[in-house]
């Protein structure tokens, strides 16, 4: 009797410790390398989504991937830069993108600038916003399968367009309302470089320099190596334990100016690291800085 | 050295078009030794004259003599009207040649090297190789200001959905509107076989009843922009001659001017009563013209606000032009334009 209690205590055990993971089980790996694209390219599973400019995919393009730009899963909505599109017209890019909800989607993108890294990111964190769980990106991108002398296509893949209904994952978005009730609750991650968050440094199209009260910075630029791939585990897990410390479980929203950079270390804490609960915050500072009530900090590092 | 004009020698032995040397099209003397002497006559844009590329492209040279990208007709039409008799002759003496016409598309603009905007060229398409398009190198340069970075969202921020599924200019763009078709047009409105909408997504067709409702009561009576361009785009205010316009964003709604019986999406021209002063034309009949004229803004999506709700239009009012929002100082014919949009009855 003691034995089989104790069985079941076990198994509560380790269904507790491994739910959380499950959860995020994924297939395919959240950042995978050239060599294991080119021997996945055939998968029927499989869609190598390249989100740069039309002109740039049809000058040379990994084999079989198909095109579906940036700008098609970032718009402009009133006003602020880099917004998730509306529901409806998101399925209507992964369905014309052919994507399914289980299908396995490469991002592929540019790394010559940290805006065309964290595209990669931030089209990532969109489908997976979409109910598109198993996304990865191309470590090094485009720029580095062609240094790698991998096989290059001048093809137009045209891709099979089907209907897609999916769940959206509202628990990976944030709004304003949102960020300013988790003010002091959860940890709020500024991504932009420290001297935007101490508010020596502002983009135009945001209102005041500064960060969202509470914040702590951890630069999405830093995410990366000099040659666009991704800093090895490890690393990155270090810099987020400094910043954020250990505990995974902690609610998390990450910020930029636009929504963009952001996608970075979200990108990195969720998928990468396993961090359970974290969130982007779309409208970033372009929208918060707006909001003459929304508590912001300048000349601080807290 | 500036890199863009580097050729690329793989391509001399095996391209025809340098089967016989680079003096056939450049002239300059191949034979000198010094710099100076070899570049002595040399011709920068050789396809400027038609007849370098007519032996072997003949057809294309033909029409393309006559063709709106070459003649730049379209600029002098679009202000003729403006000026008394005297006053076109001095613009066509004063302005047209010497400004407007050094805006026309040689061969080479299209099929060699980016045009040269404001002084800049992004040099070599590919090498001096022949390309045969490149519209993100060639015509995404003369339209740069207004269509194209509307048409990948870089103006504007929403993409066109035709580029989102990978289309670019030469995909609804034929050829004969940019080699012509041999007729001599003054406009490019004169000419037919233009994209239209329909072609691609003729009525009839539609997924939902409410886009089916919508198309039906629309239709003849509103241009498909006016409901489906996402949102602003470029309107150029001010223009001076020699010194340029300014521009800001906006989405204007109104009458057609050239067909006011239906609402259609404005854009403001530049031209103002004191554009073309410092050549002295005072623009006699400034006032026939208006200074907002249809456009499609190519920023087209298949929903927007306009789409998703008929209270934008027939409650709000959103973006219709008003009275208020005239630009100042503009034509009178502005507000034979303005249109205000019905209650919708219950």
């Amino acid at each position: 009797m003691k034995m089989r209690r104790l069985k079941w205590f076990c198994l509560l055990v380790i269904l507790t410790i491994t739910l959380p993971c499950a959860a995020f089980a994924r297939d395919i790996a959240p950042v995978v390398s050239r060599d294991w694209l080119e021997k996945n390219l055939n998968d029927p599973k499989l869609i190598a989504v390249d989100i740069r400019k039309v002109e740039e995919y049809r000058e040379g393009n990994i084999p079989n991937s198909i095109n579906v730009f940036y700008g098609s899963w970032a718009v402009k909505k009133k006003g602020l830069d880099n917004e998730l599109p509306e529901d409806d017209d998101l399925f209507d890019v992964i369905g014309s993108a052919g994507i399914k909800a289980g299908s396995h989607v490469v991002v592929v993108g540019k790394t010559d600038t940290v805006a065309d890294l964290v595209n990669m990111t931030r089209v990532a964190w969109t489908l997976i916003y979409g109910g598109v769980e198993n996304v990865a990106v191309l470590d090094g991108g485009f720029n580095k399968w062609k240094d790698d002398k991998k096989t290059i296509y001048k093809e137009v893949v045209k891709p099979k367009a089907l209907e897609y209904k999916g769940k959206v994952n509202k628990a990976i978005f944030a709004t304003k309302e949102y960020v300013l009730s988790k003010i002091g609750k959860a940890a709020i991650v500024d991504t932009r470089m420290p001297d935007f968050y101490f508010g020596v440094s502002k983009l135009d199209i945001v209102e005041k320099p500064g960060h969202v009260k509470g914040a702590v910075s951890l630069p999405s630029p830093w995410i990366f190596a000099k040659d666009g791939t991704f800093k090895n585990k490890e690393e990155l897990g270090a810099m987020a334990a400094g910043v954020l410390g250990k505990d995974t479980s902690k609610e998390t929203i990450a910020n930029c100016d636009t929504g963009r950079l952001c996608s970075g270390w979200w990108f990195v804490l969720r998928e990468i690291l396993g961090y359970q609960d974290v969130k982007a915050y779309d409208g970033s500072m372009q929208e918060y800085a707006k909001d003459p009530n929304a508590p912001l900090v300048k000349y601080s590092w807290q | 050295m500036y890199k863009g004009l580097l050729i690329d020698k793989g391509i001399i032995g095996s391209d025809p078009h340098f089967s016989d040397s680079c003096s056939l099209c450049h002239k300059g003397n191949e034979k000198a030794q010094d710099r100076k002497v070899a570049h002595k006559g040399m011709i920068k844009r050789p396809s400027d004259n038609l007849q370098i590329c007519a032996p072997c492209h003949e057809d294309i040279a033909k029409t393309y003599k006559n063709a709106l990208h070459y003649t730049t007709a379209g600029q002098r039409h679009g202000v003729m009207a403006r000026f008394s008799q005297e006053e076109l002759k001095t613009f066509d003496a004063k302005v047209f040649e010497k400004s407007c016409r050094s805006c026309h598309a040689s061969c080479g603009d299209c099929h060699v090297k980016g045009p040269v905007i404001s002084g800049i060229s992004t040099g070599l398409l590919k090498g001096h190789r022949f390309v045969k398009r490149d519209e993100g190198k060639t015509c995404a340069l003369c339209h740069g200001g207004r269509v194209y970075p509307e048409f990948t969202g870089e103006y504007g921020g929403t993409p066109d959905v035709h580029y989102q599924k990978g289309m670019v200019c030469m995909d609804c763009h034929k050829k004969a509107e940019f080699h012509g078709d041999g007729n001599l047009y003054v406009s490019r409105h004169e000419r037919k076989n233009k994209p239209a909408c329909i072609n691609c997504h003729p009525a009839g067709q539609e997924k939902s009843e409410k886009a089916k409702s919508a198309h039906t009561t629309h239709t003849d009576k509103m241009s498909c922009a006016s409901c489906h361009a996402s949102g602003q785009y470029r309107n150029c205010y001010d223009c001076h001659a020699g010194k340029g316009a300014t521009s800001k964003p906006g989405f204007i709604l109104g009458l057609n001017p050239r067909d006011k019986k239906t609402i259609t999406t404005l854009r403001v021209v530049p031209t103002v009563r004191d554009t073309f002063l410092s050549a002295g034309i005072k623009m006699d009949n400034f006032d026939v013209l208006p200074n907002y004229w249809d456009t499609v803004p190519h920023n087209i999506k298949k929903r927007t606000e306009r789409t998703r709700s008929c209270d934008v239009c027939h409650v709000d009012k959103e973006g219709f032009l008003t009275k208020e929002q005239l630009i100042k100082g503009g034509a009178k014919a502005n507000e034979g334009l303005i249109y205000t949009p019905k209650q919708i009855k219950n």
